[in-house]
This record gives C-alpha cells, structure tokens and sequence, in this order.
C-alpha cells in the first residue's frame, strides 16, 4: 500500500476512538500514513493524534466546520486527498462516515466497500472483509481502481496504542457556506426504564410475534427472575414498546450479570448495545442466529415452547 | 410537488437464505421476497405528504427483474401514482455505483422536489445508493432520518445519531433523505388500493432507455464470495427435553449466582 489516508472523527472535543482503528488498519497494511483532522479549533486533537497515530496530519480547521455538514466534510476530504493522493482512504462508519463517504465515492467515481471489519492485502490488491444479511453472512469484496474508500465498523479492530511523532501542518482553502444546515444536537429525554442498571435483562424480538406476547409470554420469565424486560429494534421499531426499551447501538448500552434474549436473531445493531454483558443466554429457533455466536448458552427450540418451561423450572427452583 | 421513493426488493424476513453453488450471493430462485423494510418507511413519508397535498405526485422506483413488479404493485397498492422499473441482465452483478447512476439517469427525466429511500438495504446492508445519488444529482442528503418537516422550500429532518441522539439539519429542495426504520407507521396497501394499483401505470426501462450501457456501469466492487462466518466458540447448545432444557437453564442461573 503506497499511502492510505485516515479521516479522524472528533467527538466532543476529543480524538474518537475509532479514528486510532483506522490507524491500526492502516499501519497494518504498511506504506506511508496521512489523517486528516476536520473541525472548528481542533489543532489540540491534531497534535494528540500526531502523537497517538503518527504520520501527516492534516489540520482542516474553520469555523464553519464546528459542526458536522455534508459540503463542508466533503470539501475537507476532497482537499486532503487532493494534497495527498492516497490509494485508499479509511472512513469511520459513523453516522458522519456513512452520510459523507458515499457522496464523495460518487464525485470521485471511485470504488467503495462500505462497513468493513478487516481489509486483508492479497498480490497487490486489496480484499475488504464485512458482514452481509444483518450479519448472516460474511462476504469478501474486491474493489478495483484507486484511490478507493472503505468505512470501517466501530469497534472492529483495536485502537492503535503506538506513540508516534507526526507532522501537524494546515489544510487551506477549507470551510465556507453549505447547503445542509445543522440547527442542534437533540438528547432525547431518560425515559423511565433505565436499563444500564439491571442485574438481569430478559429482552424479547420479533420471534415473538406479536406485542400481546410480550405480557403472555415474556414477561411471566422477566418476573420470575426478578428482572427488567428488554427489546430488539424492530420490535420498538414497530410499536409493540416504547423506545426507552430498546437494547442497541440507537437504545440502551447495557453490561447485566444475566442477559437473555428471546426470540432475537442478533443483528449487528443489537449486539453492539448487548456483548458486553457478564453472562448471555439465547433462545431462538434457528440454530444458525448470530446471537448465538455471542451468546455463552443456547436453547434452539420454540420460544412458545421453551420460555412457559423455564418459567415453571425457575418458579419451582425459588420455591 | 413531486417525490421519487427508491425502493429494492430483498428477500423475505423471514425465508431461509442459502449460499447460491458459486458462492458469490444467496440462492434466490425459490424465495419470496419483500420491499426492503427501510424503504417502506421512506414511502410511507412520501404518502403522507400526498395526504396531506393531493397534488403531490409520488413516484417509485426500483432496479431490479421482472419479479421486483410485485412490489411496485404493492407500492401501488399503498397509494404510489406511477412505478419505473429498469433491468436489462447487463445490471446483475451492478455496484452501487452503478445502481446510483442508473436511478439517477430516471430522477433527471423526473424532476423530483424530493427523492426518498431507506438508509440501508437488508441484504447488502450497505447504506451507499443515497448519498451516491444526491451527489450524482448535485442535491445535499441527509442520512437515517426518524422525522421531516416540509415547509416551502426546505425541509427539516432529524438524523439520528448513536445513543437514541438527534441532530437536527435544514436542507433546501430539491434533496435526497434516506429514512431509519420507525420513522413512522407504515401503513398496508388496502384492497381498494390493491385494485386500483393493476391500473396505474408501470414502465419498464432499459439502460439504453436511459441513455446509459451496460458497459459504462462496469461495477468496480466485486463480491469475490460470501460465506457463513467461521463459528467462534460459540454458545454451548443445551439439549433434552424442554424440561431437561429448563432445568439446565435453571442451574446455569444458579451458577451466577442470581437464583
């Protein structure tokens, strides 16, 4: 790889995370590395990361560029690549990475793979590794032509923990109006289930039907155990429980003693917002759901079936 | 007003997806399938804003074979005016690239006010055809949005960010928004709908239609292969009967400590 550039993200005032697994991808593949910093006043995270990541950072500093604007990353971007000429450029697949990256690969008329977990070299080409099928699948993509653009998923890869000694040196001719406006950053209000402090979660998914069996069916096991009831997204998604319910990178991050899932496939999504729990328990009828690759106990079998079973089991044990 | 909704067709939440023989995509001859969930939410937004304007037009497109009709129908059927559908067997295989500049090709003969599609797809899950579009179009976007505000010639959206955040953008009209799911509720065709909709026109279109070739849509990502991810550790499975089962899941419980 002759030379890669990493878009960093800033995330209050601060490097984000995922810009340093950018470097580590980047510095995997070898050859030379650039950044390239956007933001209003973030010279102090472009040193951090001239530190942290090393390379060419790159300082695209404006006032207008304080708040994420599609134009105005664009434009940043299209400078730094311009200046740098790299043959791939690393995205962070956030929700800044997903609205610029795909905008920019169509001005460039270039190849991108978007929500990458690995990129691994192959003779002088490149194969990008991510998931397909809400995480069914696996799939290996071939991107020909450079430069090329992957965004890459958060959390996929280490962050680099090298110190460095990068350059810092301005990026002009950056910042000015745009077509987006940004109006304000909205915190929905804490609802009332506060689910980041549950020793035992039981959340259910759309195995289980319909939003009646939520009271039949789930929550007699929520009570048994003594726990909080949960859900995936497309059960909020479709009504059957409010938001303040949902389990996932958009819901509740949350690390219980006890997590079981009922009737949850696994979506990325949701076991971004579940991994992390002391202790998991599936229940799913299709013995090849990715949640059971999360899971640390399994039940394949028929919720209907199975979840009035362990109640009954969990009512006796209690006495 | 007039709004283009992109659409695709995917397979069915619930069909059993096999790797097709070469490995390369899924064995899709003898499922069903369905409108992708996220672009149902961006149809229905586009007609709401028919309800509440009946001169709003709202046009649905797709790319995709012959089989894609039925959800155009179906779209149709929901209140959609009129359907496009290109295919021409030079776009299996297309990049979404391609895809973006084939649906930009009808957008421009269309002349939207709005165009509308899901954030992502259920099979590629690639969330790349809308911002390849606006920029192909010269429009601004906003991604995954959960609620849009008209009003005259702009529009204000929320997108949402992670941890349940939202920030909150102005864009002028014309503009591309791709729509999170349970933006809104989507509503089912009606069967008045449903017989209305084997009337209302659906044209099919090919590349050279369009003024483009199968030949300059060369993809430039290439599935090389797709296969089932290589099982960690996994879950230990517990087996026996649904009471043996439950008896296991009780002394797993216990072990921790919480029974």
């Amino acid at each position: 790889m002759a030379k890669t550039l990493v878009v960093a993200e800033v995330q209050k005032g601060a490097l984000r995370e995922s810009t340093l697994e950018l470097v580590t991808l980047a510095r995997k593949l070898g050859g030379e590395l650039a950044s390239v910093v956007i933001g209003s006043g973030v010279g102090g995270v472009a040193e951090d990361l001239a530190k942290r990541g090393g390379g060419k950072v790159l300082v695209a500093d404006d006032g207008s560029l304080a708040n994420y604007n599609l134009d105005g990353w664009t434009r940043a971007i299209a400078k730094a690549i311009e200046a740098e000429k790299p043959e791939l450029i690393l995205i962070s697949n956030t929700p800044i990475g997903w609205d610029v990256a795909g905008a920019l690969a169509a001005k460039l008329d270039c190849g991108i793979a978007s929500d990458v977990i690995r990129i691994e070299p192959d003779g002088g080409e490149l194969v990008f590794v991510r998931r397909m099928f809400n995480a069914k699948f696996d799939a290996r993509l071939r991107v020909s032509g450079a430069p090329r653009i992957a965004t890459v998923q958060p959390g996929a890869n280490e962050p680099y923990s090298g110190s460095e000694s990068g350059q810092v040196s301005k990026l002009d001719g950056v910042g000015g109006d745009g077509r987006t406006k940004f109006v304000e950053i909205r915190v929905a209000p804490a609802g009332g289930h506060d689910l980041t402090k549950a020793e035992i979660i039981v959340s259910g998914g759309r195995g289980l039907q319909k939003p009646e069996n939520f009271e039949a069916v789930l929550k007699p096991l929520v009570e048994a155990l003594g726990a909080q009831m949960g859900a995936s997204r497309p059960v909020v998604d479709a009504g059957w429980l409010p938001h303040e319910y949902q389990v996932g990178s958009s819901g509740q991050i949350v690390s219980p003693k006890l997590y079981v899932a009922v009737g949850i496939s696994g979506a990325i999504q949701h076991l971004v917002g579940m991994k992390n729990s002391n202790f998991i328990i599936a229940i799913n009828k299709d013995a090849d759901a990715p949640i059971f690759e999360v899971a640390d106990v399994g039940i394949v079998g028929d919720l209907f079936e199975v979840v009035p079973a362990l109640v009954a089991a969990v009512k006796t044990a209690k006495g | 007003m007039k709004i283009l909704v992109c659409l695709k067709q995917v397979p069915h939440k619930d069909a059993r997806l096999e790797l097709a023989p070469d490995g390369k995509w899924i064995a899709d001859a003898n499922i069903k399938f369905e409108i992708n969930d996220y672009d149902n939410y961006a149809l229905e937004e586009a007609l709401r804003a028919k309800d509440k304007d009946a001169a709003t037009e709202v046009v649905v497109v797709t790319v995709g074979p012959d089989r894609v009709q039925q959800s155009l129908r179906t779209a149709l059927g929901m209140g959609a005016d009129r359907a496009v559908q290109v295919w021409e067997d030079g776009l299996a295989g297309a990049d979404s690239l391609a895809i973006a500049k084939t649906i930009a090709a009808v957008a421009k003969t269309e002349k939207c006010d709005l165009v509308l599609m899901g954030l992502m797809s259920d099979d590629t899950n690639y969330s790349l055809t809308g911002p390849m579009l606006a920029a192909l179009l010269g429009v601004p976007h906003a991604t995954g949005i959960v609620s849009a505000k008209l009003d005259g010639g702009q529009v204000e959206v929320e997108r949402e960010l992670e941890g349940g955040a939202l920030e909150v953008v102005k864009l002028p009209l014309p503009c591309l928004l791709t729509a999170q799911t349970g933006m809104n509720e989507v509503r089912y065709a009606s069967l008045k709908g449903i017989m209305q909709a084997k009337k209302k026109p659906l044209d099919k279109k090919s590349l050279a239609d369009l003024g483009l070739s199968a030949g300059a849509l060369a993809p430039k990502v290439k599935i090389e292969k797709i296969y089932t991810p290589p099982k960690g550790a996994g879950a230990e499975i517990l087996s026996g009967s649904k009471d043996e089962v439950a008896q296991k899941f009780v002394g797993k419980v216990k072990e921790l400590g919480l029974l």
